[in-house]
């Protein structure tokens, strides 16, 4: 099956500014559907053009951007009838009241009239402007624009719904219901998601993979689910009773553990152990856990890492350089 | 089940047609434009002169009504190429005034809500979307002229008989033609005036002055000049010219511009609207 997002040295010009620089990659291959990448950058990185390109709007100086296989330049419509767009700034028809304003936009991308007027109710309900649906958009609140430009881009049910600066200007009620939608877009209705955002918490919240653009170029990609699990290996451990054979148990587990005195405890658990194992362990010995955390490289740390403010990871031991304190979650018996 | 009891699904039904598509916009400019208390009043005003053509038709084609009076006034009634060039010359008044109302409204409140991303991240082309527009237009414009002139020549050959048509076939040509190319222009101009200003009234005024002081502008050439080239300036001399000459009954002076220089001219005027089209209508602002 065709990936989500295949770019093939792709270079894109505006004037005589060069903004994408040949970018090469391959996003969202597992081809189930409902999985959500994150694009990332600082301002100028070339985040926008490449989704305009994506959507046909900009023509490549060389190389290519597929969309579920379609090339993005020369098969335009193929592509836009796959995906669904909900741009950055205001967009929408003042004078229309939303119900009209969805029931054409699913009209326009190929719904019949009586699905779209159907469809256009419940999505509107879906994003909680069931009650105002019958308003002119042009007398909406800026979180409820929002929330009718989500509606405007998957009432028609895309294969993948392209989502820019998605929480720019809402309150934290409204942006956690619209990280709820996208979470439900891609979970339940599986949904294919870009996320394009400057705030990285929400990136990190909604994202399967992440890619991280700089001044036209790619300077990550990462699986923040591979990341999450491969985090979850390192352990540090307080222990309160005797630990005497804990380094012995620990190896039984194939996990290696390093004794630190006073209970403290550093373990790296092999691939397929999850931490649960632990708490198995120590309750067979009748072991008391005070603490236990995991490192966790967060997203802004890769992000920072990427574009080249920070060196490494702290706490990363296959790069030298400065160790700070490890950013750590504390994982809590209740939470396990 | 009530919509918001049911939750939202994913649509997976069918999709309709490019064809079908592409009339979703004119179908719903259409809807939003006959509820204008203005748009109608100026259909139902643009009603009035087929209908006063209809009735001179009848009473020139009832000679029994016509006994008492002489043959200078059974001349006047005669229906020819002069009669239909002035009911087209009225209808055109119309025609130009309705597409100044109803054009600006049709791309500037895209361009000013920033709604063109929306449109081109559909399955839908610029041109596309210009020809979407143009249909609403040309539906609207369509009302006032072909449609009528085609009912009043009808009415005449009815009423007149086959000699009549024999004589005079090439006049409903020349009213559909001539009628298309002026509802083209004008819907070209209303368009590329709405996609070049966002505010509705200037647009609209802009197609006013694209036609009328276009026309005061080509008189002032000719008369500085002492020539008549500047008529190549005035789109409502060269739609005249090119009416008259389908229908047989063009007499241009030496100095005037010839029919296939008009006839350029115009095609010129219709490039020069695609082309502001073609600048404006983007679904991104580059700035180069």
């Amino acid at each position: 099956m065709a990936p989500v997002l295949e770019l093939d040295n792709l270079r894109v010009q505006l004037g005589r500014r060069e903004i994408l620089k040949g970018l090469s990659c391959r996003l969202g291959v597992s081809g189930e559907g409902g999985r959500a990448i994150g694009l990332l950058g600082p301002n100028g990185a070339g985040k926008s053009t490449l989704i305009q390109t994506m959507l046909g709007f900009h023509v490549p100086l060389s190389g290519s951007a597929k969309l579920f296989g379609y090339d993005c330049h020369r098969n335009p419509k193929e592509v836009r009838a796959r995906l669904g767009y909900m741009p950055e700034n205001d967009s929408f028809i003042a004078e229309m009241t939303a119900v009209s304003f969805l029931r054409m936009m699913g009209e326009l991308s190929g719904m019949p009239r009586g699905a779209a007027l159907e469809k256009a109710h419940e999505t509107l309900f879906h994003v909680g402007l069931g009650e105002a649906r019958y308003r002119k958009l042009g007398t909406y609140s800026l979180g409820m624009k929002q929330m009718a430009k989500l509606a405007q881009a998957i009432i028609h049910g895309p294969d993948l719904v392209i989502l820019d600066e998605p929480t720019n200007g809402l309150d934290p009620a409204a942006r956690l219901r619209m990280l709820t939608l996208i979470h439900e877009i891609k979970a339940t209705h599986k949904m294919n998601v870009l996320l394009c955002s400057h705030l990285l918490h929400d990136v990190e919240e909604t994202c399967d993979e992440v890619l991280i653009l700089k001044d036209g170029l790619i300077v990550h990609h990462a699986n923040l689910e591979e990341e999450r699990r491969s985090n979850r290996r390192f352990v540090e451990l307080e222990l309160a009773g005797a630990t005497g054979g804990f380094a012995a148990a620990l190896s039984t587990l194939g996990a290696a553990g390093v004794d630190e005195g006073e209970g403290r405890w550093r373990i790296v658990l092999p691939p397929g152990v999850e931490i649960a194992a632990l708490w198995r362990l120590a309750a067979e010995r009748q072991l008391q856990v005070r603490k236990l955390t995991y490192r966790r490289d967060t997203l802004e740390e890769i992000f920072l890492k990427a574009v080249g403010h920070i060196r490494a990871t702290p706490g990363d031991a296959t790069k030298p350089p400065p160790l700070p304190e490890p950013a750590v979650a504390e994982v809590t018996h209740g939470r396990l | 089940m009530a919509v918001y009891k049911r939750g939202y699904q994913r649509y997976e039904g069918t999709r309709t047609t490019a064809w079908e598509r592409l009339m979703v916009l004119p179908r719903y400019s259409w809807s939003r434009l006959i509820t204008q208390r203005l748009v109608i009043a100026v259909l139902m005003m643009s009603a009035f002169w087929p209908l006063l053509c209809a009735i001179f038709i009848y009473i020139a084609n009832h000679g029994e009504l016509l006994a008492g009076f002489g043959q200078g006034f059974q001349r006047f009634l005669a229906v020819d190429g002069n009669f239909f060039r002035v009911f087209m010359s009225v209808q055109s008044v119309f025609a130009i005034a309705l597409a100044a109302m109803t054009g600006p409204g049709l791309i500037a409140p895209d361009l000013a809500n920033n709604a063109l991303p929306l449109y081109f991240s559909r399955p839908m082309s610029r041109w596309e979307y210009v020809l979407a527009r143009l249909m609403v237009l040309g539906g609207m414009l369509s009302a006032v002229t072909w449609i009528p002139g085609l009912l009043i020549y009808g009415m005449q050959v009815g009423m007149a008989g086959s000699d009549w048509f024999s004589k005079y076939w090439n006049l409903g040509l020349a009213v559909f033609v001539g009628f298309l190319m002026l509802v083209l222009l004008t819907s070209l101009v209303a368009l590329a005036s709405s996609a070049w200003v966002k505010w509705r009234v200037v647009a609209g005024a802009l197609v006013l002055g694209f036609f009328f002081v276009l026309a005061g502008a080509a008189q002032m050439m000719n008369a500085i000049f002492r020539d008549k080239a500047g008529s190549l300036l005035n789109p409502i001399y060269l739609l005249e010219r090119l009416w008259m000459s389908m229908m047989g009954i063009d007499s241009p002076s030496e100095s005037e511009p010839g029919l296939v220089q008009c006839v350029f001219a115009l095609l010129g005027l219709c490039g020069l609207m695609l082309l502001v089209l073609e600048r404006k209508l983007r679904p991104v602002e580059v700035v180069k």
